[in-house]
């Protein structure tokens, strides 16, 4: 590790390899990289910048490695767990203008693209051909597939059709020392480790991706949707149970509370009634199958209580139920000045009692929470709403959110299902995890980046630093921490 | 106490004798297994049900072997959640018969069920036809827990199917063939067994007839859950399966029926017996013969895979067979080699093939004639510095079966 250079020298080396126009360190253009999708924590990196190819990507690395800064790299900046939010004294490496499809195979069923590209921009690219990327997270038209990867990022779709990890084909990657590495392909079993697994979802602390090798799906044949309306969470969480045991695997299957309703119809004018709680349901497949599939499913719902079951009469009604329930979680800011939104995941069985605890924390911090959730996988997203102006309120939804993350490790389930650990709940790491197997993934890390420069201060709980264990001497200072720009990640 | 005693014939890894034999009952003992090798500097290797041994290199140093049969408890399953959890030593057919009282399978269906583990399922990537629609081990495996090289216990993952809390160590554990950590329970997803199950079969058809009523069925958005080309002289009898509820199966039955006939091919919808008939002759060709090799290329090279490349393997060998996974990409060659010396020319030949087109073959059983002149993994891969990286950080005194994997790991 060389000298440290100084900032205005940095920033000339860095605008020579990128132009000047994608390198500041200053101006109302850092102001939008300080935080990602969780805008409370605010962290000024020292600069920003964007590189366009590979080749820039790795003297972009190299030339802030050898500076002694750490590494943030970001794509779109939608996640919602701080996971692209600075550190003090940063260079964040923002992907937004590698956006090109490099090359896509159909008949292997496989598209090549760049990190920045969206994610919804890769469907639209097959669409055409009746295939599409499966991983449909809610902030699909805006997020990117390099971010996308870095989180492992979810959807309503999951359920069926899994997540990032399982989609992504190969990557190509640039280490901190600059080197290039391909893992994976376009065939399946490549010899060796996984190196993928590690990858996908290491929330950006392993490289720089500058190609993704996403699997295409070919569209299902038929999609059927229903919209149901329950008295309370408690017969909506029957319901999703019941069709789950009668052997029906949805593609997505959705719940929102009483509040959630009322926020999705304050946005979007919908005619949802006021009700308890309110299931939307996607069947696909060949079309006699989910013909079947979903009858049975209404059926189910009818036997446990719904009040009104709703099937869409055109494409465009259900893409209206659709824009209701990946809408409400912005909605919630119609009905409440602040909103949190958590992430957790519990064993889907327990939807109903879950619920009835979050009710009963909730009125404890004298707080109200919207829930908006991915009932079949048991992925819950309460938004815990607050007023900033009161006094005290923030904090106690702050509490409140942690209480829940807890709940959802207390039975048995996770502290996130697709949102990521980033800085927000890097804290709850340890809730989950014991002090080896915290250490054992560390390994992983240090495996790929031996000086954990890239995106320090996420996922582990602050203490030690990186993937060395402190020895007798104590802790082991990272270097940018030794070099005083850097007090804890 | 850990059971231990003298290693035999019977335990040999590809010929190499271990000195002594670890059989932990509990997961306790398995921690103790492995703190015990460290203090005394054993290298060792896991051993489920020995189903994947041939996979991977001789052992390059083996002082015990760790059996995990004992630890065969179910440790936790949940109808409701669809997911179970069991120690790494259970076999898949103990497993099924458990999850089969609440109608539920775990959809994996490697070769030898009943005697592979769920840890040596894990390890070896082990996979069946089904991969065709539900994956493989890391697309179902949702956390395991592990016991390092340092006699530490650790987990990854956890027991709900949607979780991204912390890196990923069940998936970095499929296919790592015991180098990094010993498993010691495996939680997976399950799904519910299917109300009807049916298959289709298109007999003598040739490669390009295979490929283009495979590119069909995708077209026509068809959902098989496996599709087979079993090799039968130089003709493919395609069996094409579907499961799930009872009208579905039906349509898409009929349906796959009518693209058949349109491309002027005549197919058959197997009744039960013919069906379990035709599924035993592709296990035979995934567990049968001294020579098992795995070719992997993009699945439309089908044609290729079929005219070239699989002959120079299937040349050599007497008898030989074959199954090739359309959708996947994947076939398996198997049989009894004629000449080793031939044999591994041909190897040789069907290797660069299929690396050229950016695939892999790779030896799941050889005789040692063969394993000595023909590396079962190839050349390695262009991220074995990263690979090489991680086993340093997880087993830097290598002593997690040695010289097994690739470029030597």
């Amino acid at each position: 590790m060389s000298e440290r250079t100084s900032l205005p020298d940095l920033a000339r080396r860095m605008a020579a390899v990128v132009g000047a126009r994608n390198c500041f360190s200053s101006g109302p253009d850092l102001l939008t990289y300080e935080c990602d999708g969780i805008t409370h924590g605010r962290t000024r990196p020292d600069l920003v910048v964007l590189p366009g190819t590979t080749q820039e990507v790795v003297e972009v690395v190299r030339l802030a490695r050898a500076s002694g800064r750490p590494i943030v790299p970001r794509g779109s900046g939608t996640g919602l767990s701080g996971g692209a939010r600075p550190v003090p004294g940063s260079v964040v490496v923002a992907l937004s203008r590698m956006r090109r499809i490099l090359e896509v195979n159909l008949e292997d069923g496989w598209a090549r693209v760049e990190p920045g590209v969206l994610n919804l921009d890769v469907t639209k690219a097959v669409s055409g051909a009746g295939y599409y990327y499966a991983p449909d997270p809610s902030s699909q038209s805006i997020c990117s597939i390099g971010g996308n990867l870095a989180e492992n990022a979810g959807g309503a779709h999951c359920l069926k059709y899994g997540f990032t990890a399982n989609h992504v084909l190969g990557a190509r990657l640039v280490l901190h020392d600059g080197r290039v590495v391909d893992i994976g392909g376009t065939s399946l079993d490549s010899p060796g480790h996984d190196l993928l697994a590690a990858l996908v979802g290491s929330e950006g602390m392993l490289g720089i991706v500058t190609e993704v090798t996403l699997r295409l799906l070919r569209k299902p044949e038929a999609t059927r949707t229903f919209f149901a309306t329950f008295p309370s969470t408690d017969e909506g969480g029957e319901a999703v149970s019941r069709i789950i045991a009668a052997g029906i695997l949805p593609a997505a299957i959705e719940m929102m509370d009483r509040l959630a309703i009322v926020a999705a119809k304050a946005a979007t004018g919908l005619d949802w009634p006021d009700v308890g709680a309110a299931l939307l349901m996607d069947a696909d497949g060949p079309v006699a199958e989910v013909e079947d599939t979903s009858a049975r499913a209404v059926k189910i719902a009818h036997e446990v209580g719904a009040l009104e079951v709703r099937l869409p009469k055109s494409e465009a009604e259900r893409q209206l139920m659709w824009k209701g329930r990946k809408s409400a979680f912005a909605a919630v800011g119609r009905i409440s000045p602040n909103y949190m939104v958590e992430d957790g995941v519990i064993p889907r069985s327990e939807i109903a009692s879950v619920l009835r605890e979050i009710a009963s924390m909730a009125k404890d911090q004298g707080l109200r929470v919207a829930n908006v959730f991915h009932a079949g996988d048991g992925n819950l997203h309460p938004l815990v709403l607050y007023d900033a102006r009161e006094s005290g309120q923030e904090e106690r939804a702050e509490h409140l959110g942690g209480q829940i993350l807890r709940m959802c490790v207390r039975r048995g389930g996770s502290i996130t299902g697709e949102h990521g650990v980033g800085a927000d709940k890097a804290e709850y790491m340890a809730d989950m995890f014991g002090e080896s197997d915290l250490e054992t993934m560390k390994w992983v890390r240090a495996a790929f980046d031996p000086e954990c420069g890239f995106n320090p201060g996420k996922v582990f709980p602050s203490t030690p630093l990186c993937g060395e264990t402190a020895g007798p001497g104590g802790r082991v200072l990272h270097p940018a921490e030794k070099s005083g720009e850097v007090e804890r990640w | 106490m850990i059971r231990e005693r003298q290693g035999t014939d019977d335990d040999a890894v590809q010929g190499v004798i271990p000195r002594i034999v670890l059989e932990p009952a509990t997961l306790e003992e398995a921690a103790a297994a492995l703190c015990r090798s460290a203090a005394d500097r054993l290298a060792v290797t896991f051993v489920g049900g020995g189903t994947d041994l041939g996979l991977g290199g001789r052992p390059a140093r083996l002082d015990a072997v760790i059996r995990t049969g004992a630890l065969s408890r179910l440790v936790d399953h949940a109808p409701a959640d669809q997911v179970v959890t069991a120690e790494a030593g259970m076999t898949l057919g103990s497993l099924r018969e458990t999850l089969a009282l609440h109608r539920q399978w775990l959809a994996l269906d490697p070769p030898f069920p009943d005697r592979a583990t769920l840890g040596g399922v894990v390890a070896a990537n082990a996979f069946g036809p089904r991969r065709a629609r539900f994956g493989a081990a890391r697309d179902l495996v949702l956390g395991v827990s592990i016991v390092r090289a340092d006699g530490t216990a650790a987990k990854g993952g956890g027991r709900v199917v949607k979780n991204v809390a912390g890196f990923d160590l069940p998936r970095l554990m499929v296919g790592s063939l015991g180098t990094l950590a010993l498993l010691t329970t495996v939680t997976f997803r399950v799904h519910p067994l299917p109300e009807a199950r049916a298959t289709v079969l298109f007999p003598g058809l040739d490669a390009t007839q295979a490929w283009a009523l495979t590119s069909g069925w995708r077209a026509a958005q068809l959902e098989p859950t496996s599709a087979a080309a079993i090799l039968d002289s130089d003709r493919f009898d395609l069996g094409v399966r579907f499961e799930g509820f009872e009208s579905g199966v039906a349509d898409q039955t009929a349906r796959m029926l009518g693209l058949g006939r349109k491309a002027g091919l005549a197919g058959a919808r197997l009744g039960d017996v013919e069906a379990a008939e035709f599924w035993r002759r592709h296990d035979a060709v995934r567990e049968g013969g001294s020579l098992r090799v795995k070719f992997s290329a993009p699945p439309s090279r089908l044609p290729e895979m079929a005219r070239g490349w699989l002959p120079a393997v299937l040349g050599e060998l007497s008898p030989s067979a074959a199954v090739l996974y359309p959708t996947l990409g994947l076939a398996f060659a198997s049989g009894e080699p004629a000449s080793a010396a031939s044999l591994v020319a041909g190897l040789h030949d069907a290797r660069v093939a299929v690396i050229a087109v950016g695939g892999s073959l790779v030896l799941c059983e050889a005789p040692v004639a063969v394993r000595r002149a023909f590396d079962p993994w190839g050349a390695p891969p262009p991220a074995i510095d990263l690979m090489r990286s991680l086993k340093e950080r997880f087993d830097p005194d290598r002593r997690l079966s040695p010289g097994r994997f690739v470029g030597g790991i």
